[in-house]
């Protein structure tokens, strides 16, 4: 049980003030009146302090702990908790540790790194006098990892164990098909209540978290009172199904589109190519010297590579049609959608080293494969149904796609390289968002740099454009027409001397 | 006799107070010590270090740079490693970010991810793939290669954790890129 010790309202010490200040003078010579001036001065001096302290019901009983309003001391807490929290001078953060976690957190700040995961907190922390102080829900939030928490609200607040109910782990699995949501920690199979944007988990008994639920795309946050643990979800999606599995027992939450997206009927008869002219709408993308734009000169060359394609043969599709804004998310889902055979984006570079001038091809680097999904898909291979089997396998298939992305990325270079007037940079491997999650052959291509004068003007006339596309829809058919070699190599191979 | 009393009575008072006090500061819990507060250091160690800087051909290039003190701790080392890098090269070399900078905060968890958090970068930022290469590279590569124990570091800006600037993919801990250094 806590209580809050403001004994005497702050306002009695600046009455003491101010009969002291009206004594000052005439009186101050009485001993008795001395006496009462050097009470005032203690009540004066101690009432504040005691204002700004809160008693909190610890297991190890009442403990004082700073507080202004509804912040509580955050470090003062934690150490209750048992951790030893030490303060970085040149990082400007604080450490919380003990031997199984360790929690890291900056004053101003609303994030923090849990066990070497960035955390998004409920509120910020903030530097009063001397204390970091946060409202109770960060508190809660920070001390949750450690296997702590707090009940009682404001004016009763009580550090208590986790383990009063079951301390469940949420984790968080992204996939293209959707996210999936893998609770441990409990037998419980809650039930499960939708509405409009979010979903409610009702336990039969009360329930922790081990550690915040990390927001991503599709699901925004998550809140748990008491028995209720409550998903707030993206527009459009819902929950596409739950259930449970055994040893280690847990509860598996699918989130996915709330109208499955049905494939685009394009009829074809060959492979199609989606080309994805970067940037559009208010995202300008890169600007020349003489005002060209980026965002104009891969929506030229991208028409006309599309233009030649279809005159060989092979369907094309834009990612967008005109000046308008598309998500990087949205131009990769577009060509997953459509089933595309290759995915090739358009871009003109720009650097702050002004000589920097030529063309070079990307293709998605090994590791930003999402690692982490397939490690939690792999977690969960025991009696794993074939959804998350699927996962396993899209992850493989994504790995595979590597090698016949460096080669396309090669055919694309070559084709380039053989233009006048364009320094080979070669291939390289970078984690481009856009690149991130196509389930096919796919790559991006820097045709020159805007922030080089001489090539921003040649990249902005009609018929080096026109080149270039030629350039890239040769490649791009001969990358169709050549058979995938078994085993090609993955490296990035360096521009030509 | 009689006469030093009250001088004597008002020595013993103020000895007692004075221990008093001396009491209350030993005891009184240590108040966290304010932010970009120095502890007391020993003797500074000068030392060097490698930064990466793009150069014309938009690769990154080594510039060595001795520095008066050079910190044992990974955090005040990373920290240093970072503002000199912010500092700009004095050997010619472009501007590895395209904006003026600051480092804001600096964690580092047990695995050896870094996460550095940089001022937010201005709207109407200078966009390019080259760009975002130079920046996320020459600071992922300068803090990995003078912080013993970093094997990846994770960029964030204005105190949140990003998906991209434009092109490429800020949302995980990047590993140093030797591709992207000029031989």
């Amino acid at each position: 049980m806590l209580r809050v010790r403001r004994a005497l309202p702050l306002a009695a010490a600046s009455v003491y003030s101010a009969k002291l200040e009206e004594r000052r003078g005439s009186t101050f010579r009485h001993g008795a009146m001395r006496k009462r001036i050097a009470f005032a001065c203690l009540v004066g001096l101690t009432l504040p302090l005691l204002a700004a302290a809160i008693t909190v019901t610890t297991p190890a009983g009442p403990k004082e702990v700073f507080a202004r309003g509804d912040l509580l001391d955050v470090v003062a807490l934690l150490r209750f908790a048992g951790a030893d929290v030490q303060f970085a001078p040149a990082a400007g953060s604080y450490g919380a540790v003990t031997p199984e976690h360790q929690i890291q957190f900056t004053p101003g700040g609303a994030l923090a790194v849990v066990d070497g995961r960035l955390t998004p907190l409920p509120g910020p922390l903030r530097l009063v006098d001397g204390h970091i102080v946060a409202a109770q829900p960060t508190v809660i939030a920070l001390l949750a990892p450690l296997g702590w928490t707090m009940k009682g609200g404001a004016g009763a607040p009580e550090l208590i164990r986790a383990g009063a109910g079951e301390q469940i782990e949420v984790s968080v699995v992204r996939a293209p098909t959707g996210t999936t949501l893998v609770m441990r920690g409990t037998k419980q199979r809650p039930r499960v209540v939708a509405s409009q944007g979010s979903v409610a988990l009702q336990f039969a008994t009360p329930v922790t978290l081990l550690r915040p639920v990390m927001p991503e795309s599709e699901l925004l946050g998550a809140e748990l009172r008491n028995t209720t643990l409550t998903l707030r979800l993206a527009s459009g999606i819902e929950v596409t199904g739950t259930y449970p599995l055994d040893d280690p027992p847990r509860f598996v939450v699918r989130l996915g589109t709330a109208t499955p997206v049905a494939p685009v009927a394009v009829p074809r008869t060959g492979p199609l190519v989606v080309l994805d002219p970067g940037h559009g709408g208010e995202d300008q993308g890169a600007k020349g010297p003489g005002s060209e734009l980026e965002k104009d000169i891969t929506m030229a060359v991208g028409r006309a590579t599309a233009a030649h394609l279809q005159a060989a043969g092979v369907t094309a599709r834009l990612t967008r049609d005109g000046d308008e804004a598309v998500s990087l998310t949205d131009r990769t889902a577009l060509a997953n959608r459509l089933q595309a055979a290759v995915f090739v984006s358009i871009h003109a570079n720009a650097s702050l080293a002004r000589g920097a001038h030529g063309a070079e091809t990307y293709y998605m680097r090994a590791d930003a494969s999402d690692p982490q999904a397939a490690q939690a898909a792999a977690r969960e291979n025991a009696s794993a149904p074939p959804d998350t089997v699927q996962l396993i396998l899209w992850d493989l298939a994504h790995v595979a796609n590597l090698n016949n992305s460096a080669r396309l990325a090669r055919t694309v270079q070559e084709k380039l390289n053989a233009l006048q007037g364009i320094k080979d940079r070669g291939i390289r491997q970078a984690p481009f968002v856009v690149l991130t999650g196509a389930t096919m052959p796919s790559a991006l291509v820097e045709v020159g740099f805007l922030s080089n004068a001489e090539e921003a003007a040649r990249l902005a006339a009609h018929d080096v454009q026109d080149q270039i596309a030629t350039a890239l829809a040769e490649a791009i058919i001969d990358f169709l027409r050549a058979p995938a070699p078994e085993a090609a190599p993955t490296q990035a191979v360096p521009p030509t001397p | 006799m009689r006469a030093l009393r009250p001088i004597v009575a008002t020595v013993a008072v103020v000895a007692v107070l004075a221990a008093l006090v001396l009491l209350s500061l030993h005891h009184r819990a240590p108040a966290p010590p304010p932010a970009g507060a120095e502890p007391a250091s020993p003797t500074p160690v000068p030392g060097k270090l490698v930064l990466f800087f793009p150069g014309d051909d938009a690769l990154l290039h080594r510039e060595a740079r001795e520095v008066p003190e050079l910190p044992a701790a990974a955090l005040p080392r990373i920290r240093l490693v970072l503002e000199e890098l912010l500092a700009g090269s004095r050997e010619g070399f472009a501007p590895a970010f395209p904006w003026t900078a600051t480092v804001q905060a600096v964690f580092l968890d047990r695995e050896g991810d870094a996460f550095v958090d940089f001022s937010a970068p201005p709207p109407d930022i200078a966009s390019g793939s080259e760009i975002e290469m130079t920046l996320a590279f020459a600071a992922v590569n300068s803090v990995v290669a003078n912080s013993p124990g970093v094997r990846r570091v994770q960029l964030l800006f204005g105190g949140h954790e990003v998906t991209t600037l434009g092109h490429l993919d800020l949302s995980r801990p990047l590993a140093p890129s030797v591709e992207m250094v000029a031989p």
